[in-house]
This record gives C-alpha cells, sequence and structure tokens, in this order.
C-alpha cells in the first residue's frame, strides 16, 4: 500500500477549527464593510446580466476576476498562508483563474437561453453565492463575524462565478472549470476533516454545479 | 465556559492539592520523573511539549499569547522538550514568541526537524528554523518522516561532529514505514528516534523498541492520545477502580503513564493550547508508575471499553 494512502483527512489538517475561524474574523474585521460593498456591486452587474442585458455581461468577468484576485492576494497570500503552507500555491491558481476569466470570459458565446435550466441554475448559483452563503456561518453555529462573502472569501467566490459561468455562455467552459472544481473540493475537504457543517457549503455548490452542466447538456 | 468532565475532575483535584500547589516551583520541577538519554547519559523529563496543530495560530495576538502561557506552564512545571517542525506552519514563529516572553529557559530542550525533499535546502531551512526560534543551535535536530534521509542524515551527523548540534534522529508517526526506520536504526548512528506509541498504537513493541535498547537510541512517543481522539473516546468511561495502582488521577494521566512506562521509551510529546492540560500532562511522570503487569492490565481495561 502506498504511504499516501495510509493518511487520514485528518493527518492533513494543519490547524484547528479555531484558528482557522478567529482568521476569518480578523480578516472581516480588517475590511469591515467592504464586504457589503463587493456584494452590492456583484448583485448590480450580475442581476442585469442574468435578465438579458447585453452590455453589462461584458462587465460581469472582470468584476468575478475582481474578485478572484482579492481572495488570492487579501486571504490566501496575507492571512490564509500563515498557517497552511499550501496557500502560495493556491493563491498562484486564484491568479491564473482571474487571468483566464478576463481572457476567455468575453468569448463564452451566447448566454443559457431564459428558462432553460442552465439560466435558473446560473441565477441560483449566483444568488446563493451572494445572499445565501454568508449565513453559513450563523447556520453552522458560528459567530457571524466568521460570515463568508464573496469577494473576500473563496466559497462564496466560486459559488457565484459557478452561477456566472451557467448564465454567461458555454464556450471554452472546461477552460473556467479545472481551478474552482478543485478548489471546492479542497475547501469542502478541508472543512469535512474540521467536523464542520460548513463542509457542506462547497460541497453541494460543486454538486449542483456538475448536475446542472451535465444535465444542461441533454 | 463549556463544563466538561476533565474541568470538574480538575476543579475538584485544585482543592485537594492546594497544600502541594504551595511548594515552590523548583520543588515542583525536581520531582518529575526522568528518563537517560542513552548514548550521552543526560536526564529528560518524561513529558515534553509537542506543537502539532495547536502552536500554529498565525499572527493572531490572542492565540499566540496563549501558546506562550502554555510554554511558560511547562517549563515551571519541569518540563525541558519542546518539539517542532517546518511542516508545522507557523508553529516555530509561536515557539519563537513564546520563549522570548520568557528569556529563553536554560531548561529548554529543543527538538526540531528538517523535512524537505530537496538535500541541497536542508542547511538554509534548519537555519530558517533556528531563526524562527530565536535559538543559535538545536538540542536535536530530526529528519521528518524520513524525507530524503539518506541524504539528510549524513548532514545532520556532520553538524553534530561539528558542535552545530547536539543529537541526530528520524521520525515517522503512525506506523508508518517501520522497515525502513528499523534500517536506519540498525545502520545509522542516531541518538533518537520518534514514532507514534500510545495504549492502542502498540506496533513498535514488537521490533522497533528492543531494537533501540539494543542500539542504545532514545525514544520520542508522539501522538500519544491519537491528536485528542483517545481523550475524546473515553472520557466519559469510568477509570478503572484500581487507578491508584498507574499513579495517574485521570485519563490524560492514565494514557501518558501508560507510554512513558515503557523501559525504551524516553519522552512523550502530548500537544496543547490549555495550561491546565499541561499541569494534567506533566503531572502523569510524577508518583507511582504503572510495573508490566499493570501495563497489561491498563491496555486490557482500555480495549475492553
Amino acid at each position: 500500500m502506498s504511504d499516501w494512502a495510509t493518511y487520514t483527512l485528518q493527518d492533513l489538517l494543519l490547524f484547528s477549527p479555531r484558528v482557522y475561524f478567529r482568521l476569518i474574523e480578523r480578516y472581516n474585521q480588517d475590511f469591515w464593510p467592504l464586504q457589503i460593498v463587493l456584494i452590492a456591486v456583484a448583485l448590480a452587474v450580475l442581476v442585469p446580466a442574468a435578465v438579458r442585458v447585453d452590455r453589462l455581461r461584458l462587465a460581469v468577468p472582470p468584476i468575478l476576476a475582481l474578485a478572484w484576485v482579492l481572495c488570492a492576494w487579501q486571504f490566501l497570500w496575507m492571512r490564509y498562508a500563515g498557517i497552511n503552507w499550501a496557500m502560495p500555491y493556491a493563491a498562484a491558481a486564484f491568479w491564473i483563474q482571474a487571468a483566464l476569466l478576463v481572457l476567455v470570459g468575453p468569448m463564452a458565446g451566447d448566454p443559457a437561453p431564459a428558462g432553460s435550466l442552465r439560466h435558473y441554475g446560473g441565477i441560483g448559483l449566483s444568488m446563493f453565492g451572494l445572499l445565501a452563503y454568508p449565513f453559513i456561518a450563523w447556520l453552522a453555529g458560528r459567530s457571524p463575524v466568521s460570515a463568508e462573502t464573496f469577494g473576500m472569501m473563496p466559497d462564496p467566490t466560486v459559488a457565484t462565478t459557478f452561477g456566472a459561468m451557467l448564465l454567461l455562455g458555454q464556450r471554452r467552459l472546461w477552460l473556467l472549470m479545472p481551478i474552482p472544481v478543485a478548489w471546492s473540493l479542497y475547501s469542502g475537504l478541508t472543512l469535512w476533516a474540521m467536523r464542520e457543517p460548513a463542509a457542506l457549503g462547497p460541497l453541494g455548490v460543486l454538486a449542483a454545479f456538475l448536475v446542472v452542466v451535465i444535465a444542461g447538456r441533454r | 465556559m463549556t463544563i466538561t468532565r476533565r474541568t470538574v475532575v480538575q476543579t475538584l483535584g485544585l482543592g485537594l492539592s492546594l497544600p502541594l500547589m504551595l511548594r515552590p516551583a523548583a520543588g515542583q520541577a525536581g520531582d518529575m520523573i526522568t528518563k537517560t538519554i542513552p548514548k550521552t547519559g543526560e536526564p529528560l523529563p518524561a513529558i515534553g511539549l509537542g506543537t502539532w496543530i495547536t502552536f500554529n495560530v498565525g499572527d493572531d495576538p490572542l492565540l499566540k499569547d496563549e501558546c506562550a502561557a502554555v510554554i511558560a506552564t511547562f517549563f515551571e512545571g519541569g518540563g525541558r522538550m519542546i518539539d517542532s517542525s517546518p511542516m508545522y506552519g507557523s508553529s516555530q514563529p509561536t515557539i519563537g514568541y513564546g520563549l522570548r516572553k520568557l528569556g529563553y529557559p536554560e531548561r529548554l530542550f529543543s527538538a526540531e526537524k528538517v523535512w524537505i525533499s530537496d538535500p541541497a535546502s536542508g542547511a538554509a531551512q534548519i537555519k530558517a528554523s533556528r531563526d524562527h526560534w530565536g535559538v543559535g543551535k538545536f538540542d536535536l535536530m530530526q529528519v521528518h518522516n524520513l524525507v530524503s534521509w539518506e541524504e539528510h542524515l549524513p548532514a545532520l551527523l556532520d553538524m553534530k561532529a561539528a558542535g552545530q548540534l547536539r543529537y541526530v534522529g528520524i521520525t515517522t508517526s503512525e506506523g508508518r514505514r517501520h522497515r525502513e526506520i528499523e534500517r536506519v536504526m540498525a545502520e545509522q548512528p542516531i541518538d533518537f528516534v520518534q514514532l507514534t506509541y500510545n495504549i492502542l498504537d502498540r506496533e513498535a513493541e514488537d521490533r522497533i523498541l528492543p531494537l533501540a535498547r539494543e542500539k542504545g537510541i532514545a525514544v520520542i512517543a508522539n501522538r500519544p492520545f491519537r491528536q485528542g481522539d483517545l481523550i475524546r473516546q473515553f472520557e466519559d468511561a469510568p477509570l478503572p477502580d484500581w487507578l491508584a495502582e498507574t499513579g495517574a488521577s485521570n485519563w490524560a494521566q492514565f494514557l501518558l503513564k501508560f507510554i512513558i512506562s515503557h523501559p525504551e521509551v524516553t519522552c512523550a510529546i502530548p500537544a496543547t493550547t490549555r495550561v491546565e492540560h499541561v499541569r494534567e500532562n506533566l503531572g502523569a511522570a510524577r508518583g507511582v508508575m504503572p510495573d508490566e503487569s499493570t501495563r497489561r492490565r491498563m491496555v486490557d481495561y482500555v480495549e475492553a471499553l
């Protein structure tokens, strides 16, 4: 049996839940109320784009890219890397994703047809990432100060990005998928190893995205 | 505050042990059971301090101060060995923070690891570790999880010969690569081996601990509580009515006394973030130690739970 096969998820966890969620709390306090501003900006662009205001569709990839850059720089690189030596690699992946969003996003092709599964799935995941995700901390019994919001924290940013990817066209979608899919798995398994019910957030979002992508192809 | 069985036991114990607490700190440190490092005869308290997960607190001022209090309590209680690794996130700077606050106690026995696959980067990593701790040299440097040990070990032995280290060792955990560990122990002039040994993980008893005795190698037992799982598993179970024979007064001490009462185990390194747990853990190295028949009874009791 390979040496790696003997490791459990708990063996790979480098920090305690208390340390991780205090990190998020202190991060949120440093930036408050930027969280609200980022959500408002994303809503102002995504909602009209979802109801087919074509000119605004071009603004979605840069807004998402900005959110990925902010998460990579301020959270992964400046803070999370202090307790997790893998995070500089994750930050690099997030910067690559931001570049891909800017380069590939505008070439996504026609948006999902109104009333299609992809259209509703995209709206659902985007709104979940922007409006519902911050309440997961509270639902999981944690301090609301540790709420995860779009543009500040990776998981709601990934959820919103998945939603936008479904809404805004499918051409070259495969280029935009690997990094958010990999992050969702990593984040979900990390929370799972911490025995945190919030693990259902990233894993559930990933499952919903994949179901809509696969079902939407039929 | 969450009231647990542990808290209740500690609170009751506090009242009973008040006369003892009034004794001078030096007296508390002095009565600790020590083991001998076979290669030099140097005595070492049988309970050390691990830092895996518990000291990886980043730059959080509150949590860093909690860890510093753990270190202070550890030294006040007679502890010496602190063990860490570059793999443990911010644990090394946290140790340095705690040691600076204490003014670097002379009792410190610093145990570190080299953990890098590129052998050429080993020296730089060790220097970075020294800078994090704020020490001029480490007492013990171990090859972490046997990573590139064929290349690192000669370099560490050279450092030892040059007086830049006092001891050299290797580590593994959770029973991994024991055959390779045996080979290193048999063929290399190492001073320490670190591996997982606790009341449920006793594979080391078959070959590695006898080999340590034969080769004169000190043994550090990691994961004494299986990362807290053993405490969580047993804390609601009754302690045996023959507990006095073990010398323990709670589950943590029961589990630790089993480990350090093995003749070949030099030191166990439980990790914690709480000062009351440090005191509890250090208490395992005081008083009566279980003999061989009591140790067998301890295993039977725990396995029947």
